[in-house]
């Protein structure tokens, strides 16, 4: 089920106001707003076309509202890379000169992080709208200045936390939000890898260039990296933001293969106003746990990596075929342990869990690039509807707000070994979703 | 004989039924959408009374039924039998000489192999047994014989999407799940219970399963030698028709690796697996022929 089957399917049984007030940024996604474009273009220009922008690439190639006019990278190869599936588009090695292609309505950030306030401010101030990759900026500093501008500049700013997009997490929030895993009491993240995190470089001139993520003078590695996308999860299913943050961070493995200076295995608190706390953990060095998010509640659980439901009462009496009238009833559909050599009384199996729709897309996180089905696609697409409207979507710049600062927090609570909340001058007029 | 019935209209895009009733020593269970609350419920009363009339036709345990009676005297006379179980008897023996004789209605009898256990003649509609001490038990066939028929029952009243579980055994699915593509079938692990061995997905077919039953014991008899068979694994049958399913299941298990190909190869469209389960949850699949 695709995100347009699953909104179609809210509506038919009733709850698509519901979900559509949850997650306002999705009424882009809706067939009247896909209407109100139908047979405009928006031109686009791309800055950055390592490996992300070329993710997007293969995404925009499927579009028929966007024309690709212009590409930028100072690495020659990856710009003739890009080059290739836009052959027409003026080609630049500087930023600055692409902004002032008059032409070009909307912009695609995908450069190293510690570009991405000052590229995201140039474009905005040149009358861009803007869709940058996350985290939003390298500092506390710079997102504030990025949101400052985009509300004075009344323009249009993404930032590429797909999740947000992701109609398993839709789903699941939904759920979280109608009460279905009782009160939330816990939010654990994780991501395992056991990659060295490394691109190709061709000479080592080009080795921070390339290899930007591994070295803290243009990231913050795995907490900017990775954990922004996950940290979102606990202000989107609890509603408020966090209290304090605290953590731990070191370089354990990858630091005896090369230089790096970004940690390669870290440990992050969110203590929450009500005390409940979210964790991040990721080590890179190993990966037997791969990815996962998870959000505890008083009645069960929800994997929103999965898309798997685990009830924490007693399993139903009867088989897997009285659950199934359950499912269907909610919509959703599930493997029912039932078949086998015989009839095995009441002695029904506990369930193994309950996908919470039908035909979940699962992504491992190992991808280094992106992966498929993971929401970035309807995140492009809401992109281009707002390039071609002008109009920014509701709370999705605030909820990619917080997801980047909290992770630049985190890493600062790392880096400082103390526990620390969010200066009242970083605190942007939102309220999360409740 | 009662049935439970429970209606929800929860989901107004997908109303679903579901029965549940105790049939031939075996729990039936079907879910079905489609249908509202009236409709549904007048066709629970029409698959119970089809089940009453199957359990008085089969039931060799009750000393009424036909099979019983046939049971009793078919050795010394010839038995008029009603229509379903002519076609029954029919089935039965070409699903014999079809496996071999690995599928024999009539194992628990003295005859040899190849023997064929009971003649019919149509124009009398009678069975007669051809030697002594033959007995039937169509244990191992009603299940599958029973979900066609609801089968028919079902695609008469309209329904195009249902779930039919009869003794977690035999699987019978119309159309597909309502949010899916199929229905989703998971086969229980033997020794972990609880873990999946295998997913089946069914769309307007069947699935049956045979092994040892849930207490463990080794209840399927090879016809050829009278002996319970003591295999291990489990033996998954799928196709079009949940009594050729049932059928294949049955034989296949009972019948040695090397004769297993050839059998499934006489049953087009119809595809088979031995699951072997470990202690510790593994799962080995091998697919047959």
């Amino acid at each position: 089920m695709n995100r347009k089957e699953f909104l179609s399917d809210c509506g038919k049984i009733g709850f698509a106001g519901v979900t559509l007030s949850l997650f306002p940024w999705l009424q882009s996604c809706s067939e009247k707003a896909k209407q109100e474009v139908q047979g405009e273009k928006a031109r686009i220009g791309i800055i950055g076309t390592g490996s992300r922008g070329c993710f997007h690439i293969k995404h925009l190639v499927q579009m028929p509202n966007v024309e690709v006019v212009a590409l930028c990278d100072n690495y020659r190869p990856h710009l003739e890379d890009a080059a290739q599936y836009y052959p027409q588009a003026k080609l630049y090695d500087d930023y600055r000169c692409l902004l002032e292609q008059r032409d070009v309505e909307g912009v695609i950030i995908a450069t190293p992080l510690y570009l991405h306030a000052s590229m995201t401010l140039d474009a905005l101030s040149a009358g861009k709208r803007v869709f940058c990759e996350k985290s939003m900026g390298y500092t506390l500093d710079e997102c504030l200045d990025v949101y400052n501008k985009r509300k004075e500049t009344n323009g249009v700013l993404f930032i590429g936390q797909q999740r947000l997009f992701d109609p398993k997490y839709i789903k699941a929030m939904s759920m979280i939000h109608e009460g279905k895993i009782g009160e939330v009491v816990g939010v654990r993240n994780y991501w395992y890898r056991n990659n060295n995190w490394r691109r190709d470089v061709p000479s080592p001139e080009l080795e921070r260039h390339i290899n930007w993520r591994l070295y803290s003078e243009y990231s913050r590695g795995l907490m900017t990296e990775l954990a922004c996308h996950q940290l979102q999860n606990g202000s989107w299913a609890l509603g408020m933001l966090p209290e304090k943050v605290m953590g731990s961070g070191s370089l354990v493995h990858w630091n005896k293969v090369d230089e790096r200076d970004v940690y390669d295995c870290v440990t992050a608190i969110f203590t929450y106003p009500n005390g409940v706390n979210m964790t991040f953990e990721s080590i890179i060095s190993n990966k037997h746990f791969g990815m996962g998010e998870q959000i505890l509640g008083t009645n069960g659980t929800i994997d929103l990596v999965t898309g798997m439901y685990y009830s924490d009462e007693p399993a139903p009496k009867g088989s897997g075929m009285h659950q199934l009238v359950a499912q269907i009833e909610s919509g959703v559909m599930s493997n029912s342990v039932f078949a086998g050599t015989s009839w095995a009384a009441e002695s029904s199996p506990l369930a193994p869990g309950m996908p919470i729709m039908p035909n979940v897309k699962v992504v491992t996180g190992e991808s280094t690039v992106g992966a498929e089905a993971d929401g970035s696609k309807e995140l492009l697409e809401a992109f281009i509807h707002a390039t071609i409207t002008g109009r920014q979507p509701e709370k999705v710049l605030e909820e990619s707000y917080y997801a980047t600062q909290f992770a630049l927090l985190a890493d600062k609570a790392m880096h400082q070994n103390q526990i620390l909340t969010l200066d009242e001058k970083y605190k942007i007029p939102y309220q999360p979703l409740k | 004989m009662a049935f439970e019935f429970e209606h929800s209209a929860k989901n107004p895009l997908h109303p679903v039924s579901y029965l549940k009733m105790l049939a031939m020593h075996s729990r039936l269970e079907i879910v079905w959408t489609g249908q509202q609350e009236i409709s549904a419920q007048d066709l629970a009363q029409k698959i119970h009374e089809s089940m009453l009339s199957m359990e008085r036709e089969f039931n060799r345990f009750s000393e009424k039924s036909p099979l019983s009676v046939v049971n009793l005297k078919a050795s010394r006379e010839e038995v008029c039998i009603g229509e379903d179980l002519f076609m029954a008897l029919e089935l039965c023996e070409a699903f014999r000489r079809g496996t071999r004789g690995y599928f024999d209605v009539a194992t628990s009898t003295s005859c040899g192999r190849d023997m064929v256990s009971y003649t019919l003649n149509p124009k009398s509609h009678s069975v007669r047994f051809t030697a002594a001490e033959v007995n039937l038990d169509l244990g191992g066939f009603a299940k599958g014989f029973a979900l066609e028929r609801l089968r028919t029952l079902f695609t008469e009243q309209g329904v195009e999407r249902a779930l039919m579980n009869f003794g977690s055994s035999s699987i019978l699915a119309l159309g597909s799940h309502p949010y899916g593509e199929w229905w989703a079938v998971g086969v229980d692990h033997t020794k972990q219970h609880g873990i999946v061995a295998h997913e089946v997905h069914l769309r307007d077919g069947a699935m049956s399963v045979s092994g040892r039953n849930y207490k463990g014991e080794y209840h399927i008899v090879n016809p050829h030698t009278g002996a319970s068979v003591a295999g291990e694994d489990l033996i998954l049958v799928e196709g079009r028709s949940a009594l050729v399913c049932e059928v294949l299941s049955t034989a296949l298990y009972a019948a040695p690796k090397s004769e297993r190909g050839a059998i499934l190869s006489q049953y087009e469209g119809y595809h088979a697996k031995q699951i072997a389960c470990g202690e510790c949850g593994s799962v080995e699949i091998h697919e047959i022929g």
